[in-house]
């Protein structure tokens, strides 16, 4: 399965992660360190967000960092571009560490799904860097009704699924599976329409 | 319409929740057997979902890991670019200045260092994990302690000779034979207790209160204590100090209030029973 993987107006800061990405490769060290001062603190932050636990954090930034030292060839340009894979890398790192032991993580083991899927980049994504697009994702956000917002933020940062969502919330499943698909489909919008 | 697409259109509904991973089980899988079959629109679908999804990232307070992290990340990276380096070198040049088995217990001393400081980690996640647990236990105990003292100070109202026996049937005409009679027992030394089963529980905002209606003529009710009931519509009250006695009041009534109770009555009471001395 190939994806051809659209490149952004904003390329240089994707090719600049990719290059760097190949000087792993070569074990470049100061290519990781690079890497780690660029991505660090978002990858820190997300952790964080998902466990609520700095040392816990800590150790899970640390684990993905240096599998991405030690196996640096298992990112391939052709599975998309280098920050979401990282960041899918880390939230399942994360969620298998808040689950531990649940059924989740034993479907994760049973799959033995290591790696992040393929990721593309829709094509209007060229016209934000990184920073426009981290504002409009918060703006785009705090549109939506709180319990949307809140729906979406259970399934992405506490893994929760449609049930157990509805289940948190006290709503109905129906009213939860709408509210997380047109809540994304809002934020893909309000990304492809960004000013 | 053929017939793949008459599967592809509610698959492609599931396509965000897919990437997300908040589908169910079933859904799961009905897309996992969905995409084996090879769809091209769903699996470019799928992968700019994953795209969207990582955008949620965003969403996450500005947070910055330790230097120290940092630190110990750095080391362990450039000791293990330095190992194979060192290796290579001792191959092509034998006068190498740097012995082999000075790196090798270089890695060993820092392997040790690492996992001293991984050791430490766990121990203080451990030991921080311990107090956690035994706050809990200690506020658990406190929690019982103060249940068996109220139901002490209870069971000494209910056997004291000197209570007395009152009955408050419900108020409303209407709703005499809906509601239950609650029972109240009132010792003019230990206290009041207050307790019926089977009650509808009233809304998250709303709450029930016991007032003492005073014998004065014209004497406004006093209040006293607000309660729920439970899941079931059972509840006890004690209400240790009354404020007032009973041979000053000629009845006890419960009324619904606001959440947190009102220094006056706000509805007309729901129950009503009628003190009477000995």
């Amino acid at each position: 399965m190939f994806l051809a993987v659209f490149t952004p107006a904003d390329s240089s800061e994707v090719s600049r992660d990719a290059a760097l990405v190949r000087r792993l490769l070569q074990r470049d060290v100061s290519a990781f360190e690079e890497l780690y001062d660029r991505h660090s603190r978002l990858v820190y932050a997300l952790v964080l967000r998902i466990l609520q636990q700095a040392t816990t954090a800590e150790e899970i930034v640390q684990d993905v960092f240096l599998q991405l030292w030690r196996n640096a060839s298992q990112y391939d340009r052709s599975r998309g571009p280098f920050v979401p894979w990282l960041l899918t890398l880390a939230r399942n790192r994360a969620l298998d560490q808040l689950r531990l032991k649940s059924e989740r993580q034993r479907r994760r083991e049973e799959q033995a799904e290591e790696l992040p899927p393929v990721i593309a980049i829709p094509d209007f994504e060229g016209a934000l860097d990184e920073k426009r697009r981290a504002v409009r994702v918060r703006e785009v956000m705090s549109s939506l009704n709180p319990q949307q917002k809140r729906a979406i933020e259970l399934a992405y940062f506490d893994g929760l699924t449609h049930t157990e969502i509805a289940n948190a919330l006290n709503e109905p499943l129906g009213t939860v599976k709408s509210w997380i698909r047109n809540g994304l489909l809002r934020l893909k919008e309000g990304l492809q329409t960004a000013p | 319409m053929s017939s793949s697409d008459q599967i592809r259109d509610p698959i492609r509904e599931l396509i965000e929740a897919y990437a997300l991973g908040s589908l169910d089980p079933e859904e799961r899988a009905a897309v996992d057997a969905h995409l084996a079959t090879g769809c091209a629109e769903c699996t470019k679908a799928l992968a700019e979902s994953h795209w969207l999804v990582s955008q949620l990232a965003y969403l996450t307070p500005e947070s910055a890991p330790s230097d120290m992290l940092r630190a110990r990340l750095m080391q362990t990276v450039r000791a293990e670019a330095a190992a194979p380096k060192s290796q290579t070198s001792a191959s092509s040049t034998p006068k190498s200045t740097v012995p082999l088995w000075i790196w090798s217990a270089a890695a060993a001393a820092l392997l040790f260092a690492l996992y001293n400081a991984h050791e430490m980690r766990s121990l203080q996640e451990k030991i921080h994990q311990m107090n956690v647990t035994l706050s809990q236990q200690f506020q658990l105990q406190q929690a019982s302690a103060q249940q068996l003292v109220i139901a002490r100070r209870e069971a000494a109202i209910l056997i004291d000779p000197k209570s007395l026996k009152i009955a408050m049937p419900a108020a409303k005409p209407g709703a005499k034979n809906d509601l239950p009679v609650l029972q109240a027992t009132w010792s003019p030394n230990l206290g009041l207790v207050v307790s019926g089963h089977n009650l509808p529980v009233p809304s998250v905002t709303r709450t029930l209160q016991l007032w003492l209606i005073p014998k004065t003529p014209g004497g406004k009710p006093v209040p006293s204590l607000t309660l729920r009931p439970d899941a079931n519509g059972s509840f006890e009250l004690l209400v240790a100090s009354p404020p007032d006695l009973p041979n000053a009041t000629k009845a006890l009534a419960i009324t619904e209030e606001p959440q947190g109770g009102s220094s006056q009555p706000t509805t007309t009471p729901i129950w009503v029973g009628a003190v009477a001395g000995k």
